[in-house]
């Protein structure tokens, strides 16, 4: 009995043809693949003749996990050429390796990642003691580019080395003992025949060592494919894949980068690889009108074929290349470092000409697969959830989302129309989280293309629910610093019932919070998101733990960004205003369940109001989140004022829609604690009359008192005593400087609902002892321009008077 | 990693000249590379057997072992970076086009273009210092006037500037900070990088011509922060290739270089106490954010405009130890960590100062550890 066992870089085109010629040379009755077991029965399915890349797609589902992983295939793949060599040598052919749903998975998107890079250190010492970046460009010096003579040896040493430095994790030592039972039985059954087993290299030096240490077991046999737990529901499926996809992998879940080139490596060697990616790089750079020259081309050249000469090697490397292009083209700083050097996805800042670089690297390979290939489960999924719906053929349907059946079918319309599915459009209906939108009007023709585009999405999961959160989940991950995107994200998920992602969509998603610059932006998505979280029992996203982690970031976010704002005499921002109105309004109705740091909030606000340079309409938004999160001590005013709030309907102006909220606010438990904490924050409690009489400065008061008026409205409102300040400066100002001041305190005014000005309008004329009504009053002053026309002829007669010398006895 | 600039040779005089007379006044400061590590020069010369490109005194594998270390020759690591980058640079300086070295100020590109000066020519002191005041005459040559009143022009009246005498002698020239020079002075790096030759029009007959012989290459450092390299031509960008140095990309690389560098000069300040680890790792993390604008967890902020590289954070970690040693006799802790970073990053400008109290009020309290929670309960110890 002998058995070959080689320990193979995932993706790697000298494993692969090491595997060939293993394979063609000893002819073997069994070739083992680290593969999913339980695809055995289906092995054909792989050999139908697909156009690569393909990728078997492994979902599972069960009470508490959710897990969805790929193993891709391209042409120059070791365990692609061991299927296909294998079966033409007329080798039985075996996957080997535990379920993609299985526990030792979990977490693992890409089962063909490269496993030692689990053990960082190791790698880092090992490309330390070879004096290289990286362990793609190790890989490259040690197997890709150099002579294939004694290619096993030297693999076999390379990964003892690696595996004899670390202690394989829990779930690589269940795999490799369940790996190990399939090459006793193949070795039983084989008898005299080879069996050549191709795995990871990582797992090689374990499977060498296993038959030795567990002894002759006679109890011999295939082993027991793992059936799926009872309550759990999975699959495997082919998919096509792209190299794009392929490429796309990231840290833990990566293996090796730039399949275009290696495709081309295999293709062709390293030579015509070398070259292609030059013309490639040279062509893409002259579609895009950026100069490359002959000059820097042959400069690239040289500089390629001396890197290559210095790091002893025999044809210029993928790095060799890409070095010598970077040296010749980019004649300017960089931002960031070249994306090769370190390992990992593009950054954003990258050099147009890295761009270009790393994308003909990828390659554009699409792959397709045969047509007799069984469809994924998707496609008949998605057909019996449409037909259940009765929403195969074409309609045109107005759903009513307040009836339950109606909700059911548009959120199965919204995961068709998230998967990009043509036919399915929706003309009318809630647009975001705010409109009091219930009816939806969608127009259904089924086009030809659908079952395609059903294929295709058949990759992101096996039923429509977890392909649309799939969808959805990319496009998280790819919004970037895109608040806007992300907010149509979480809508869309929304509407399509998505409640629950992935801890990795979580994690992209605070990142795009936390880089967000845009105030307004994120103020906007901060208000509709807490009003879906709050509120929304419709969509059923009522305390979803999702956007609860939507709400805590974008908090942080935005007293952060605010903090940041310069100017001292830029004009007024409804939506810087609108983004602290939405801040206010999470901290008060979320804060306990969220744990929102108030302290922190309250202090950032008084800084904000405090600071010179902060734009006006900034610090008095930042004095009003204060006065309304820790309302001044009741002293001359009478508790009323915060117990007994008015109901209001919502007319105030739409950029601050959150800021409707504010009525009905529960204060008493976010006072009592505010005393208690500011206590040991040492901060102290707002002054309103200070503050307004501090900000009145005639070209700023507007913009301040906006900021004001929009925060803590209610408060304003509540105390008279404001408001008489508000009528003394406002009375004591001269007719010029009243002038200035005039449009920006119309704007801050109608931050009041036309009820409320009434009341306001109501106290003043209390105030000054007047009969009427505030009604009566506000409408006396709606022609402005008689009233411009009378002041005109006041200050004309003024200047008459005082020309005559017939002023009042005091002048 | 200190840029320490080492002066250029205004005498005239060659390397061991100057340290000849620098000998005899007791001390050196800072010798050039190529005596500082003759020895590892030496042995790497008598080691190397692979091929030279013309007019190098070590082979391209010998040079980049030089920079990059080799444990085996007992070669220390003098640059932290990507080994590519030395690789490229190497290249370049082997090919007809100049190497500019260009980063953010502090990121050790005066070093590494030392260490590849003494790797390739063995003297790293045809150096050029660019400024606002360089002129031609101080790039190219200059006359003895003396002389040329007596003789007119002639050789002997002549006197060699780093590029003349790079390009007769075959050696490596460094040009730190050209972007500081004025446009039309930096031009003058024209002719002699792309027709490898200079002309002397005052003096006829062959010596009109000083033709560059193998070894002649230009090294320039260009910082990205002031005035830029933008203010180059684009004919002179042409004929050189870029290579940007970056900050350190490891934490931990650069922690260790930190607590290294800050240990030794705190010794030689006379502190016995040794800094403390996670006042350290507070000190880096502090500078990297504040370097890269973005936090561990991904917050964008906005960066300081002070450079915050990490010979700014050693010196930091020196003044840290010293302020807790004579004020308090004890390492530095977090407290004395904010008092520094107020003088040294902020220094004089108030939009970096608001920017860092901001930071320290915001960007600190979400992480764990005692010395975060120190050093935002410190933020009050900023003036202003």
């Amino acid at each position: 009995m002998t058995v070959t066992f080689i320990g193979v870089r995932h993706h790697s085109p000298a494993c692969a043809r090491l595997v060939a010629a293993t394979i063609d040379a000893l002819r073997p009755a069994y070739v083992l693949i680290e593969g999913p077991a339980d695809l055995n029965e289906r092995i054909g399915e792989l050999l139908l003749g697909h156009e690569l890349p393909v990728a078997v797609f492994s979902s599972y589902r069960d009470g508490e996990r959710r897990h969805g992983s790929w193993a891709p295939f391209c042409a120059y793949s070791p365990e692609w050429v061991a299927l296909t060599h294998g079966r033409a040598v007329g080798a039985e052919l075996k996957f080997i390796d535990l379920p993609a749903w299985h526990p030792a998975f979990a977490g693992l998107s890409n089962r063909y990642a490269d496993a030692e890079l689990r053990y960082a250190d190791v790698m880092q010492r090992l490309c330390g003691s070879f004096g290289v970046d990286n362990v793609d460009v190790l890989w490259d010096h040690l197997f890709e580019i150099a002579a294939d003579d004694e290619l096993a040896e030297r693999l076999a040493v390379y990964f003892d080395l690696v595996r004899g430095e670390s202690a394989a994790g829990e779930s690589d030592t269940a795999r490799e003992a369940y790996m190990a039972q399939w090459v006793r039985a193949a070795a039983a059954e084989a008898g005299e025949r080879p069996v050549v087993v191709v795995t990871g290299g990582f797992h090689r030096p374990a499977l060498v060592s296993a038959p030795a240490a567990a002894g002759d077991s006679a109890a011999a046999g295939w082993p027991e494919v793992p059936t799926l737990p009872p309550d759990a529901v999975g699959g495997s499926f082919l998919v096509p894949y792209s190299f794009r996809r392929l490429d796309a992998f990231d840290g833990y879940q990566s293996g090796m980068p730039s399949p275009g080139y290696y495709q081309e490596l295999w293709e062709s060697g390293p030579q015509a690889a070398a070259r292609h990616l030059t013309e490639s790089v040279a062509g893409r750079l002259r579609e895009r009108k950026q100069p490359v020259s002959t000059a820097d081309l042959i400069a690239a050249r040289v500089t390629a074929e001396g890197l290559a000469a210095v790091r002893g090697h025999r044809h210029p490397a993928r790095t060799d290349v890409l070095d010598g292009l970077a040296s010749a083209l980019v004649s300017e700083a960089l931002d960031v470092p070249l994306p090769w050097a370190a390992r990992g996805t593009l950054r954003t800042g990258s050099h147009p000409v890295v761009v270009e670089m790393v994308a003909a690297l990828s390659g554009t390979r699409v792959g397709r697969l045969h047509p007799d290939t069984p469809a994924p489960p998707l496609v008949h999924h998605v057909n019996a959830e449409l037909e259940r719906l009765g929403l195969d053929g074409p309609d045109d349907l107005e759903l009513d989302l307040t009836v339950a059946a109606d909700r059911a079918r548009s959120q199965v319309l919204h995961r068709v129309r998230v998967l990009a599915v043509p036919g399915f459009r929706r003309d009318s209906g809630p647009a975001t989280g705010l409109d009091p939108v219930l009816k939806e009007r969608w127009t259904l023709r089924p086009s030809p293309e659908r079952l395609t585009t059903f294929i295709e999405a058949g990759a992101y999961g096996a039923t429509l629910a977890d392909a649309c959160a799939a969808v959805l989940a990319e496009r998280a991950t790819r919004a970037g610093r895109d608040v806007d995107l992300l907010a149509g994200v979480l809508f869309d998920a929304a509407l399509s019932g998505t409640a629950d992602v992935s801890e990795q969509t979580l994690t992209a998603i605070e990142t795009t919070v936390a880089a967000a610059a845009d105030l307004g932006a994120l103020g906007r998505m901060l208000a509709v998101v807490l009003t879906m979280w709050r509120h929304d029992r419709i969509l059923g996203t009522a305390h979803s733990a999702t956007l609860a982690v939507v709400i805590v970031a974008a908090v942080r976010r935005i007293l952060w960004l605010a903090e940041g704002v310069q100017g001292r005499s830029a004009a007024a921002d409804l939506g810087r205003i609108g983004a602290l109105a939405a801040c206010r309004d999470a901290l008060r109705y979320g804060r306990p369940q969220l744990s929102l740091d108030l302290t922190a909030a309250l202090e950032v606000a008084a800084r904000l109001a405090a600071d010179g340079d902060a734009p006006p309409d900034l610090r008095g938004a930042a004095f009003g989140l204060r006065w309304a999160l820790q309302p001044p001590p009741p002293a001359g005013d009478p508790p009323e004022s915060a117990s007994a709030p008015l109901e209001f309907e919502g007319d105030a102006p739409e950029s601050v829609g959150a800021s409707l909220e504010s009525a009905g606010a529960p204060l008493d438990s976010v006072s009592a604690a505010a005393a208690v904490r500011e206590a040991e924050s040492g901060l102290g409690r707002p002054d309103p009359m200070r503050a307004v009489r501090g900000a009145f400065h005639p070209e700023s008061a507007g913009d301040w008192l906006a900021g004001l008026f929009a925060l803590a409205r209610e408060e304003v409102l509540h105390t008279p005593a404001v408001i008489g300040l508000l009528d003394e400066l406002l009375s004591g100002m001269a007719a010029d400087d009243f002038l200035v001041a005039v449009p920006g305190l119309r704007q801050a005014f109608e931050f009041f609902p036309p009820r409320e000005r009434e009341i306001i309008a109501g106290r003043l004329l209390e105030r000054r002892g007047l009969g009427g009504t505030g009604r009566g009053l506000l409408r006396g002053v709606t022609d402005p321009e008689l009233v411009a026309a009378g002041m005109l002829l006041d200050d004309r007669v003024d200047a008459v008077l005082r020309r005559e010398g017939l002023t009042g006895g005091n002048a | 990693m200190t840029a320490t600039r080492p002066s250029s040779d205004p005498a005239g005089l060659g390397p061991e000249s100057v340290v000849e007379v620098a000998e005899s006044a007791g001390q050196v400061q800072r010798p050039p590379a190529e005596l500082r590590y003759a020895d590892e020069l030496a042995r790497l010369r008598a080691a190397d057997n692979a091929e030279r490109p013309p007019g190098w005194v070590l082979s391209v594998q010998a040079a980049r072992r030089f920079v990059v270390g080799d444990s085996k020759l007992g070669i220390s690591r003098k640059f932290v970076g990507d080994p590519s980058l030395i690789e490229r640079a190497l290249i370049t300086l082997a090919t007809s086009r100049g190497l500019m070295l260009v980063g953010e100020p502090g990121t050790a590109k005066s070093l590494l273009s030392e260490l590849l000066a003494a790797a390739v020519s063995g003297d790293s002191t045809l150096t050029i210092q660019g400024g606002a005041a360089t002129t031609e005459d101080q790039i190219r040559y200059s006359w003895n006037y003396a002389l040329l009143v007596a003789d007119g022009p002639s050789p002997r009246s002549l006197v060699p500037a780093p590029l003349l005498r790079g390009m007769a002698e075959g050696r490596t020239v460094r040009f730190e900070e050209i972007t500081r020079c004025p446009l039309e002075v930096q031009d003058c790096l024209l002719s002699p990088l792309s027709d490898r030759v200079l002309a002397i029009p005052e003096l006829t007959g062959p010596e009109s011509m000083v033709f560059a012989r193998d070894g002649f290459s230009i090294i320039a450092t260009a910082n990205t922060r002031d005035r830029g390299v933008n203010d180059m031509s684009s004919a002179l960008k042409r004929r050189f290739n870029f290579e940007t140095v970056f900050p350190i990309a490891d934490f931990t690389t650069e922690l260790a270089l930190v607590e290294a560098e800050a240990s030794a000069l705190l010794r030689r300040s006379g502190v016995t106490a040794e800094p403390r680890r996670d006042v350290l790792e507070v000190l880096v993390t502090t500078f990297r954010e504040l370097r890269t604008g973005e936090t561990a967890r991904g917050d964008s902020m906005d960066r300081l405009s002070a450079v915050m590289s990490t010979a700014e954070a050693v010196s930091v970690a020196h003044a840290v130890g010293l302020r807790g040693w004579f004020l308090r006799g004890e390492p530095g802790t977090a407290e004395d960590l904010v008092s520094c970073l107020a003088g040294t990053a902020a220094k004089d400008n108030p939009e970096d100062l608001a920017k860092l109290r901001r930071y320290l009020a915001q960007q600190v309290t979400w992480r764990s550890g005692e010395q975060w929670q120190a050093l935002h309960n410190a933020r009050h110890l900023l003036p202003g």
